[in-house]
């Protein structure tokens, strides 16, 4: 029961992975930093999950990198491109949508428990 | 220190090599950010056990697959195994056979042979088996790494996304119609048999005697200069049942024209043996005259009894088998 669970709400997660770490790179965040804003919301990803998913959104030109070497330690920021913006208000705009048909049918599955 | 050197290499080593320095700047970056200002070992520990392994990042990195094949191309690449093996063993298992038929020396007995060519054709089935599962199995490994398309759905035999039209391509076929493999060998392999017997009939067919050491071939009951001189008749039977071997396997059900073709072949059949048996010098004088002081019949009526049974035989089996034929198409 707790291994099917477990791997139910990794599936569950996964998807909203992309658009949670989008929607903190409105401003621009290294890494770790990103890690942190992310739990301090509750969301916990791994870190190997994140690193390369980063990487992938560079790829796909979502978001952008700048090495900033003015501090004692390097640091890579990433910040949403122009056209990552777009595609994270449409991703936002889609998703708020489902939430809010998802939460029709969990409580209509309420109220049949219930009649 | 040292800890964090050598994760970041065991990361780094598993990427192409233009990606290695950035990534590997990141990740030190990272680590550095994740420990606190004075750091023990174990501090360094724990970070990179929130890290992972490093095989795992790598791969994220990579977005190369971690499997040989998957599932866009699992369900073509098992469709063509077991579409290939079959025909590729039943191709090693002939050409065994055919070593062994023409290669058939005096003084082999069909059971010595036929084990060799048992034992031979088995190890021939495994060896192609294991080559085609090879190859076909290297070909998908490049094809899932070399796949430049975007999108994951499982590919059909055209290689394209499945539609309802696929559907058209695919035969109906009634089980009691369904031609199985197993039915195909066994008529290949009765071909050869008989072949190999009818051609070497003068050390194989005949009468054995029990010499306390095995069996011991006494003398031939044909004439092995008559059945020769039948020689493109009986390969003209012989190509017919091939042929008609391999077009059932192909087709893969029994058919009108498959029912008619097998009864062609059936009359083909009958009329060269008819032409055969009633050849005047068909059987061995000796073989004839030996059955005389066993039996307490004249030379001729063996001849007779010998003649009409077979044939007797023949044409029943042969009857039998054409109404399958066109019952089984029918049904």
């Amino acid at each position: 029961m707790s291994n099917i669970l477990d791997s139910l709400s990794i599936e569950l997660r996964r998807g909203t992975l992309t658009l949670a770490v989008l929607s903190q790179l409105r401003t621009q965040q290294y890494g770790y930093s990103l890690v942190q804003k992310l739990e301090k919301s509750g969301i916990i990803i791994e870190q190997s999950t994140l690193y390369p998913l980063l990487r992938r959104l560079e790829k796909q030109e979502l978001v952008k990198s700048i090495w900033d070497t003015t501090e004692s330690r390097p640091r890579k920021y990433y910040l949403l491109t122009e056209f990552g913006r777009d595609v994270y208000e449409t991703l936002k705009e889609e998703w708020l949508k489902n939430s809010s048909e998802l939460s029709k049918l969990l409580e209509g599955d309420g109220h049949d428990e219930f009649n | 220190m040292n800890l964090i050197e050598v994760y970041i290499n065991e990361v780094t080593r598993r990427l192409p090599i233009k990606n290695r320095e950035d990534i590997g700047l990141e990740l030190k970056s990272t680590i550095e950010d994740m420990l606190p200002d004075q750091y023990t070992e174990e501090d360094v520990k724990n970070v990179l056990e929130e890290l992972g392994n490093p095989a795992v990042l790598a791969s994220g990195y990579n977005e190369r697959p971690m499997h040989l094949i998957g599932p866009k191309f699992y369900d073509i690449y098992v469709s063509l195994l077991k579409m290939i093996v079959p025909i590729a063993a039943v191709i090693a298992f002939i050409v065994v056979l055919t070593e062994y038929v023409v290669g058939f020396g005096k003084g082999d007995t069909v059971l010595n042979v036929g084990l060799m060519i048992l034992g031979e054709g088995i190890w021939n089935i495994v060896h192609v088996f294991i080559q085609v599962f090879f190859w076909l199995t290297l070909t998908f490994v490049i094809l899932e790494r070399m796949d430049c398309s975007k999108d994951d759905y499982p590919r059909t035999m055209s290689l394209n996304k499945w539609t309802p039209d696929d559907l058209k391509n695919i035969p109906y076929i009634p089980k009691e119609r369904v031609v199985s493999k197993g039915y195909v060998l066994g008529s290949l392999l009765w071909t050869a048999v008989w072949g190999t017997i009818y051609f070497n009939a003068d050390h194989l067919a005949g009468v054995y005697k029990d010499s306390g050491s095995g069996l011991e071939f006494l003398m031939p009951a044909l004439n092995q200069d008559v059945l020769n001189s039948f020689w493109p008749l009986i390969i003209l039977v012989l190509g017919l049942e091939v042929a008609f071997a391999l077009f059932l396997f192909i087709k893969h059900q029994w058919t009108r024209q498959a029912a008619i073709l097998n009864t062609i072949r059936e009359i083909v059949a009958i009329i060269v043996l008819v032409l055969l048996i009633s050849n005047s010098n068909f059987f061995n004088p000796e073989f004839l005259a030996y059955m005389n002081t066993i039996l307490e019949f004249t030379e001729e009526q063996i001849k007779r009894f010998i003649i009409i049974i077979t044939l007797i035989l023949f044409l029943l089996f042969s009857i039998i088998n054409c109404i399958d034929g066109f019952r089984k198409a029918n049904r």
